[in-house]
């Protein structure tokens, strides 16, 4: 049962299409991953489900429900950009998002998320004393305390070093076997894969990719190769059949042009280097970002 | 509503918490009581030191007056008669004959005495001062000194000599003296308010003489206070609005609260700024004037009419405050906008005497019935002791609440869309798209 269903939606700002003619629909309880370019339009979808913007044209529906001129009702929403009053504590910052949102037995659910957090120590501190880490936590908690149906999480990751990022990712996780539906945008192409059930990728406006990571990666084949060598990319000059090489220092991964065979690219390499690793894969979540994104980079690319 | 009066209580609480809300409501009333009190210590404390004058009489007939006059005072009116203090300056005169062969040259000598600060003034009395007429220039008195405008030394020479002159023509009539005190008897006109029935007990109230309190300091008094709360609650929005745009505390609540409740949930904290800060004052107010004994001074009757104007006045500028706060993206658009924002809260303030001098008049009454001055304008008339026909101040009430729901509509048009834009100035243009485009 989809939670959230858009229909040939359609946003516009002045001459800029921002969103063109945008269907999809997320499952009841899944997490759905958004990734997609800066500015190709990820967080003027997340604001029309919000209900903050209205589609110039097409159809919403959030719990089956169209606009009704209301916020949207036990919906947690973590926007691009947060913003918390500098001069209020901690702990009131939470009690006043909490009250907004119409949430119950506050107290309790504010100390359970900032001991959570490792933010208790910080419950009677202003905001303006935290650094940026702690509050992008704050700013989650305030977020998802109530644990509404619906949490909308607008890059949730940007900013936090990989230990809160861990943390958080937990916390989400966590939601979710509660019960509520995560949608979230993301740079981070690896959480993505980890943790989403659905990806959907939007470029210029455009939905490029839908479905599960495996669906997704079907489209594409098994044409990526994963291989360690001695001298890792120069011995990879000139091979016949290889289409892209993305260099990671000690691992290259190659993608193979259309009906090349594998086995005769590992010969050719052993030709030249002696290999470590070979493996036939198929293409990562990042990989097919930048195919889509920047199909015309320059051969090597030093992702 | 629940979600306005969850913002509402953040917004009062966080106005009326701070440190700088708590000085500034304790800080006003003293400096008000302050300057007042400095201006009694000043009025009291004369500058006592003696003073010299140069008096060239060309009429002859006033010299011996006049110094008989200065004696008199020196000896009776520059002290205390209880604490035998000397209050006032003592005045000398030197009498000097007029110089006809260059009597320019004289001048200059003279007033190059009075800046050396040897003497105060110099009183040149004309020669055809008893009895003025069209065709002579020479019915004088002049007073040269460095302040001759503001000094008020020269009322005291004006009574002596005109007293006199006026016993010598007399005397000259070969009038009775004895009638020559009623004959320059003057009576003014005395201000009285009305007399009315007491509504209650039924008991005639006879007509009181006006006093100043009453008829200027009182309306003058509404206005400030007006003026102030509207600068303490109404105003502010217009960069608070705009921090929570930069600051990008707006793009989150809007994920929760729709515009208009946003919008709404400031003004109301606003309203309960200035309501608090009213009732301080006013309380304050009443007690003071009752302990002074002057209660019957503040005219209780109107203070419904105020809060009720100062709420809608709140409401009206606090949400012209919020929508153009919503247009701004830092301190250098808050500027450009503050004085064009603040004018009609202004613009009163500088007709505060025509409109008290003549509160029934056409002028007092447009102004009362424009919706952006109403509140103010209505209130300094309500306050004087002249009757403002019952109709002016309802008429008044209806055209603001009108004006302040349309300004309220324009304000939460304004502020929905302009919150989410970035980088776009606060022209006229855009305010006008914003608020009637679709």
């Amino acid at each position: 049962m989809s939670i959230i269903e858009l229909e040939n939606v359609t946003k516009t700002f002045g001459t800029v299409v921002a969103v063109n003619e945008l269907s999809l629909s997320v499952p009841k309880g899944s997490i759905y991953g958004f990734i997609g370019p800066n500015g190709s339009g990820k967080t003027t979808t997340i604001r029309m489900i919000m209900k903050i913007f209205y589609p110039d044209a097409g159809t919403i529906l959030v719990n089956g429900k169209p606009h009704n001129g209301q916020r949207l009702e036990n919906v947690g929403y973590l926007p691009e950009e947060r913003g918390l009053y500098k001069k209020m504590k901690v702990q009131d910052v939470l009690q006043f998002h909490g009250e907004l949102s119409g949430g119950t037995d506050l107290k309790t659910r504010i100390a359970y998320w900032l001991d959570l957090l490792d933010l208790k120590e910080y419950a009677l501190k202003k905001v303006e004393t935290l650094s940026k880490g702690m509050r992008q936590k704050l700013q989650f908690i305030a977020t998802i305390m109530t644990e509404p149906e619906i949490i909308i999480l607008d890059e949730p990751f940007s900013g936090l070093d990989p230990v809160n990022a861990e943390i958080l990712k937990d916390a989400i996780l966590n939601l979710q076997q509660k019960g509520s539906t995560i949608i979230f945008s993301t740079h981070d192409m690896n959480m993505a894969e980890k943790m989403c059930d659905n990806i959907f990728m939007i470029y210029k406006g455009h939905k490029v990719l839908d479905g599960t990571l495996s669906q997704i990666q079907d489209q594409y084949g098994a044409d990526t190769l994963k291989v360690q060598t001695e001298k890792g990319v120069p011995a990879l000059d000139g091979i016949k059949g290889i289409s892209k090489i993305n260099n990671f220092g000690k691992i290259q991964e190659i993608r193979i042009e259309e009906g090349t065979d594998p086995q005769k690219i590992l010969a050719a390499v052993m030709k030249n280097t002696p290999v470590y690793k070979f493996e036939i894969t198929r293409p990562s979540l990042n990989d097919i970002f930048i195919r889509i994104a920047a199909p015309d980079r320059k051969e090597v690319n030093h992702a | 509503m629940r979600k306005i009066i969850v913002l509402f209580k953040r917004e009062y609480l966080s106005a009326v918490k701070t440190k700088s809300f708590i000085i500034s409501l304790v800080l006003v009333p003293i400096l008000m009581a302050g300057s007042f009190v400095t201006f009694l210590i000043m009025e009291n404390n004369q500058d006592t030191t003696d003073k010299n004058f140069l008096v060239m009489d060309h009429s002859g007939l006033v010299t011996e007056v006049l110094q008989k006059a200065a004696n008199e005072r020196n000896e009776n009116e520059i002290y205390n008669s209880v604490s035998g203090e000397k209050v006032l300056p003592a005045y000398y005169l030197e009498f000097v004959s007029p110089d006809y062969s260059d009597p320019v040259q004289q001048k200059i000598e003279l007033s190059d005495r009075i800046r050396a600060k040897e003497i105060h003034a110099l009183i040149e009395i004309g020669s055809d001062v008893l009895h003025p007429s069209d065709s002579t220039d020479k019915d004088f008195i002049r007073y040269y000194s460095e302040t001759g405008f503001m000094d008020n030394v020269r009322g005291w020479f004006s009574n002596a000599i005109n007293n006199h002159l006026r016993m010598l023509r007399v005397e000259a009539l070969n009038l009775d003296p004895g009638i020559s005190s009623s004959l320059f008897a003057w009576t003014n006109v005395e201000g009285m308010r009305l007399a009315d029935v007491d509504k209650k007990t039924g008991e005639t109230i006879n007509a009181e003489r006006a006093n100043e309190l009453q008829s200027f300091i009182v309306p003058y008094a509404m206005v400030i206070l007006m003026f102030m709360l509207t600068l303490m609650s109404a105003v502010p929005l217009l960069s608070s609005v705009m921090e929570e745009k930069a600051e990008k505390i707006a793009e989150v609540l809007l994920g929760t609260v729709t515009p208009f409740q946003f919008m709404a949930g400031k003004v109301l904290g606003g309203i309960g700024v200035g309501l608090t800060v009213a009732a301080v004052y006013i309380t304050g107010a009443l007690i003071t004037l009752g302990n002074l004994d002057l209660g019957n001074v503040l005219p209780t009757g109107i203070l419904p009419w105020f809060f009720v104007y100062l709420v809608l006045y709140i409401l009206m500028v606090g949400s012209g405050m919020a929508a153009l706060g919503a247009t701004c993206n830092d301190n250098k658009d808050v500027q450009s906008l503050q004085f064009p924002a603040m004018f009609p809260v202004i613009f009163p303030l500088f007709v505060i005497v025509p409109i008290i001098s003549n509160p029934a008049g056409p002028f007092a009454t447009t102004l009362a019935l424009l919706p952006p001055f109403t509140p103010t304008v209505m209130m300094i008339r309500l306050a004087t002791p002249v009757t403002i026909p019952v109709w002016q101040p309802v008429l008044g009430l209806l055209l603001v609440i009108l004006f302040t729901v349309f300004s309220v509509w324009v304000g939460a048009r304004i502020f929905r869309t302009a919150i989410l834009i970035q980088g776009q100035k606060p022209s006229v243009g855009n305010l006008f798209k914003y608020a009637f485009r679709n």
